[in-house]
């Protein structure tokens, strides 16, 4: 708990999440446990893992694992992982030692393409999939966010002056995670992943913030075009960090989508004003 | 018997346009969508000539295959460039329309027709759900409501407010009114039991489309008892029948055009999974027994021959239904054939029209 | 400069109504209705032949004073009959509507001019938040999301959901597209920092009316600002001014019939209480300065005079403000004699407009 200026009391994100590790291929993995139901695993974008209140709200509906892939926060630095597909095999691994079968997937930005590799891999275990702001398709001399923290803010962030101040990233771990993410980023059009999704019958949900300043939302439609059970969501006025920014409309769309799959367009919504 | 022609602006598909509902817009060609809107006029102009009593529109979206997702909007294009033909708007999507608008928009449009409206109230084909995410449990109900505040905002001399389910206003005070009165020829579209006591209770008429003569003229019927009850009795020009037709010169030649359009697309296929799902949620019913929906599935035709076949096949139709009003689609709406549908539309003014006038 | 033609269909009621808004529609005279609709179409065609570039009309309701409740019909009208005149839409309200919709009627009537459609999007003005019951307090977010729910919806190439906070939608896929690819010339309406901000941001025009040109030119230069902020640099065109005029023969005529317009009613009186709760309630500002809302008051007339006098005035609102495009509300003052409507647009047309080509 803590209390903010304006005298509020709130939970801080991710206080019900429980810390655990697993082992896969040699590396020693952090992941963050909370809520029951059915499984939803998270991979985390290019900055690391952060519990947003879009966990919470997730851990309301779903047993969500948030992994720390290897390299990134306090683990070593990973010169293992050769490209991406490598990291995303190892996260299925990871996801196997924790006996998980079949899992609901999302990966934020960096994460959508690992979770996409890792569909791409084992299509069989997974049982949807949300792209959160995906850099799997980015324009053509695209840059990952950097400079100080306020430049940071104000790429990933659609109104970075409401959000609570956040702690301040150590510069050795973001030196090596920059490392990491610039080798295993590809390239901003892959050809080779590009080339396999429309073998990729997942249902799939892809995310993007109006207002995002890391991917312009106009790449969302290509992955409707290239993939063949694809849906497209705008969330309006957010950012790259959607479930930051506007974390309920976030999380209802994607619990519906976990739910419903495609049939998510139907909409349920009680209309009566008065009985 | 009066004749309609159910126009839909024909927007020229390539053929490599993906089928799947809802269509994807990146794939629209403006130069053809002007062309659909053009022809649109000419056809209605055509038709006029002809002798046709109404021209029909629907109200559909997210689709190339029925180019009139506001039909107020066409419905005053056209009358702006026809002098004397009906425009039947059949009809507004009242359920996930504001049910004041609609109001406003048809007011309008009668008064720019010079009184030539004829109003249908819809309830929506199921793929119409997912437009502006209805939600299947209350299309019924939001449909009956809408249509009721759609008429007392015509009929009410003073400003009022309305304390729906589903609606909630605190001001309706429409400006304009319609012109013809007190009220367009207007009409509950639907074979449901709801739709038949709604049309007799308010004394409109209804409007019936695609299924096959047998089963509308259940719905035919109970609206029939239902005005009864209600006191009064339906004039058979009080009864409309939306119905596919495919004309040709001999039997032969439409059996031929028949197979063909067997194999054509439906109009809005849908995805398995939401298809599915739909299927599960839409309750329908006709005349109170249930029916499935008709969930992205391809629509019968129910007249097709030569003009000899066909003008015994209306006969057929008003002598089992009673409809005094046939809304002809004619060589399916999704063909992009439109010199064919010119020529069927002449024949069926040659050879059919005056026929069945006495019908 | 350009000039446009503000079209309101000019109901002229044959008995004296009620002043307070809403009016009630047992007023509604049926004959005078239809005749204010073919006015609309003679003065369009009218003005088209003096040379005005373009006609616009704007969405109100629940008033015999415009009798345009959705603007994008009596267009679609109009474009039955337009020649080469480009219509504006000044604008739906897009605040109390579905954005969805607007989207498709405004691609559905540039197809049908075809490509001669200008469009503004409005917030609306003060008395319009009873008509659909608009919460006051929301009006300004939610034009905001849903000037960009129109946007997407225009130029997004798949279909695609939206999650807002005033609006969600699970799918949208606009068919037809608008004719002018990536989309009609488009406006943000009104002198607020939000409306300017959104215009310079999306690279639209502003439109802004009635006030005073100082007042106006506080907003033209705050936009200005914001879309050098944003890399580029609005033409005059970009700049839309809505303003009331009253010509005369000479300064003196046209002075004498201002005071009569003084004393002319306002358009939308308000029950006093209504108006004290709406004042209360609806922020407004202009460049980010707080102003008091008009609310049922009686607008400025901003170009009175003579020809010579008018030319003067419309170089000094370009030279203050950079107004490349005004939109003009022509008074009648004292009566609703058509008859000076068109001697003042015929005087304008000869004596002014061949003078203000080149300002």
């Amino acid at each position: 708990m803590r209390v903010l200026q304006k005298g509020l009391i709130v939970t801080q994100a991710g206080d019900a999440f429980r810390e655990g590790h697993v082992d896969a291929d040699g590396f020693r993995i952090r992941y963050m446990e909370a809520g029951q139901g059915p499984p939803f695993v998270h991979l985390h974008g290019a900055g690391g893992l952060r519990l947003t209140r879009g966990h919470d709200l997730l851990s309301r509906q779903f047993r969500v694992i948030a992994f720390e892939m290897p390299g990134f926060g306090a683990s070593p630095e990973n010169d293992r992982s050769r490209d991406m597909p490598e990291l995303a095999a190892t996260m299925a691994t990871a996801t196997d030692a924790l006996g998980l079968d079949q899992f609901n997937l999302m990966g934020t930005s960096f994460g959508g393409k690992t979770a996409l590799w890792l569909a791409l891999l084992q299509p069989d275990r997974v049982q949807a999939l949300v792209l959160e702001a995906p850099a799997a398709i980015r324009p053509h001399g695209s840059r990952p966010p950097a400079g100080s923290p306020e430049e940071m803010a104000r790429r990933l962030f659609a109104h970075p002056e409401r959000l609570a101040p956040m702690p301040l990233p150590d510069p050795a771990v973001q030196a090596r995670q920059a490392r990491l993410t610039a080798r295993l980023r590809g390239p901003d059009r892959d050809a080779d992943l590009e080339g396999r999704l429309p073998g990729l019958v997942v249902p799939t949900l892809v995310l993007f913030g109006t207002v995002d300043r890391v991917i312009p939302p106009e790449m969302g439609h290509f992955y409707k075009e290239l993939m063949p059970n694809c849906h497209l969501v705008f969330v309006y006025d957010a950012g790259h960090a959607i479930s930051t920014d506007r974390p309920e409309a976030f999380v209802e769309v994607v619990a519906d989508f976990i739910e419903r799959r495609e049939a998510f367009v139907i909409s349920r919504t009680d209309t009566v004003i008065h009985p | 018997m009066q004749v309609s022609y159910f126009e839909t602006a024909r927007y020229r598909v390539p053929p490599a346009i993906p089928a799947e509902w809802p269509v994807p817009p990146g794939a629209y060609d403006p130069e053809t969508g002007a062309e659909a809107y053009q022809g649109m006029v000419d056809r209605v102009q055509f038709v006029e000539e002809l002798g046709f009593d109404w021209v029909s529109l629907s109200e559909h979206h997210y689709s190339p295959r029925i180019l009139t997702p506001n039909i107020a909007v066409s419905g005053s294009y056209i009358a702006a460039r026809s002098k004397r033909i009906k425009i039947a708007v059949l009809g507004p999507i009242v359920s996930q329309s504001n049910p004041v608008q609609v109001a406003e928009e048809m007011a309008m449009l009668d008064t720019l027709s010079n009184g030539r409206l004829v109003f249908g109230m819809l309830r929506g084909t199921t793929n119409e759900y997912l437009t502006f995410d209805l939600n299947p449990a209350e299309a019924r109900e939001r449909t009956t409501e809408g249509m009721e505040l759609i008429l007392k905002a015509w009929t009410e001399p003073q400003p009022f407010g309305w304390q729906g389910r589903h609606y909630q206003f605190r001001t309706v005070s429409v400006w304009p009114r319609p012109l013809q009165q007190p009220l367009p020829p207007t009409y509950s579209l639907g074979t449901s039991r709801e739709s038949c006591e709604f049309a007799a209770r308010h004394h409109i008429g209804l409007g019936v489309s695609f299924a096959p003569f047998e089963v509308v003229a259940k719905s035919t019927r109970y609206y029939r008892e239902q005005c009864r009850h209600y006191g009064w009795e339906p004039a058979a020009e009080q009864m409309i029948y939306r119905a596919n037709i495919l004309l040709a010169d001999t039997d032969e030649e439409a059996h031929e055009l028949l197979e063909q359009q067997r194999r054509g697309a439906a109009p809005f296929p849908m995805r398995a999974g939401v298809r599915e799902a739909l299927l599960k949620l839409d309750q329908r019913n006709v005349a109170g027994e249930a029916r499935s929906p008709n969930v992205g599935g391809v629509l019968p035709t129910s007249f097709y021959g030569g003009p000899d076949t066909v003008v015994a096949q209306i006969r057929r139709c008003r002598d089992e239904v009673g409809v005094g009003v046939l809304d002809l689609a004619f060589q399916n709406p999704g063909a992009p054939d439109t010199g064919r549908l010119m020529r069927s539309l002449e024949l069926f003014a040659e050879k059919v029209l005056p026929r069945i006038r006495e019908v | 400069m350009k000039v446009s033609y503000f079209e309101t269909a000019r109901y002229r009621a044959p008995r004296q109504l009620p002043a307070q808004w809403p009016v009630p529609p047992a007023a509604y005279d049926r004959d005078a209705g239809t005749q204010s609709y073919h006015g609309m179409v003679e003065r369009m065609q009218f003005v088209e032949k003096l040379g005005f570039d373009w006609i616009s009309v704007s969405e109100h309701h629940y008033s015999p004073q415009r009798l345009t409740p959705n603007p994008v019909v009596s267009a679609a009208y109009l474009a039955g009959y337009a020649q080469n005149i480009k219509i504006a839409v000044l604008g739906p309200i897009v605040s109390q509507s579905n954005p969805v919709q607007v989207a498709e009627e405004l691609a559905m009537l540039d197809n049908m001019l075809p490509g001669r459609l200008v469009v503004g999007m409005l917030r609306g003005i003060t008395g319009e938040y009873l008509t659909y019951g608009l919460n006051p307090a929301e009006a300004r977010e939610r034009t905001s999301e849903a000037m960009e729910l129109v946007l997407k919806a225009w130029t997004e190439p798949q279909p695609f959901g939206w999650q807002g906070r005033h609006f969600r939608f699970r799918t949208v896929a606009v068919w037809p597209r608008p004719r002018q690819q990536p989309h009609p010339p488009t406006y943000a309406l009104g002198t607020s920092r939000e409306s300017c901000e959104f215009a310079a941001r999306h690279h639209l025009g502003l439109g802004v009316s009635y006030a005073p040109f100082g007042v106006i030119a506080k907003a033209t230069r705050f936009y200005r600002d914001a879309c050098a902020q944003c890399g580029w640099q609005p033409a005059p065109e970009h700049v839309i001014y809505r303003a009331n005029i009253l010509i005369g023969e000479t300064d003196a005529e046209a002075e004498a019939l201002l005071d009569e317009q003084r004393r002319a009613r306002q358009a939308f009186p308000l029950r006093a209480q209504v108006r004290d709760a709406l004042l209360e309630l609806d922020i407004r500002n202009v460049a980010g300065e707080a102003r008091t809302p008009n609310v049922g008051g009686v607008l400025p007339t901003n170009f009175v005079g003579s020809p010579d006098t008018i030319v003067e005035q419309i170089k000094c609102c370009r030279e203050q403000s950079g107004v490349g495009v005004i939109d003009l509300m022509f008074q009648i003052p004292g009566s609703a004699d058509l008859g000076f409507l068109m001697r003042s647009l015929e005087l304008f047309g000869t004596k002014v407009l061949p003078r203000i080509r080149d300002v």
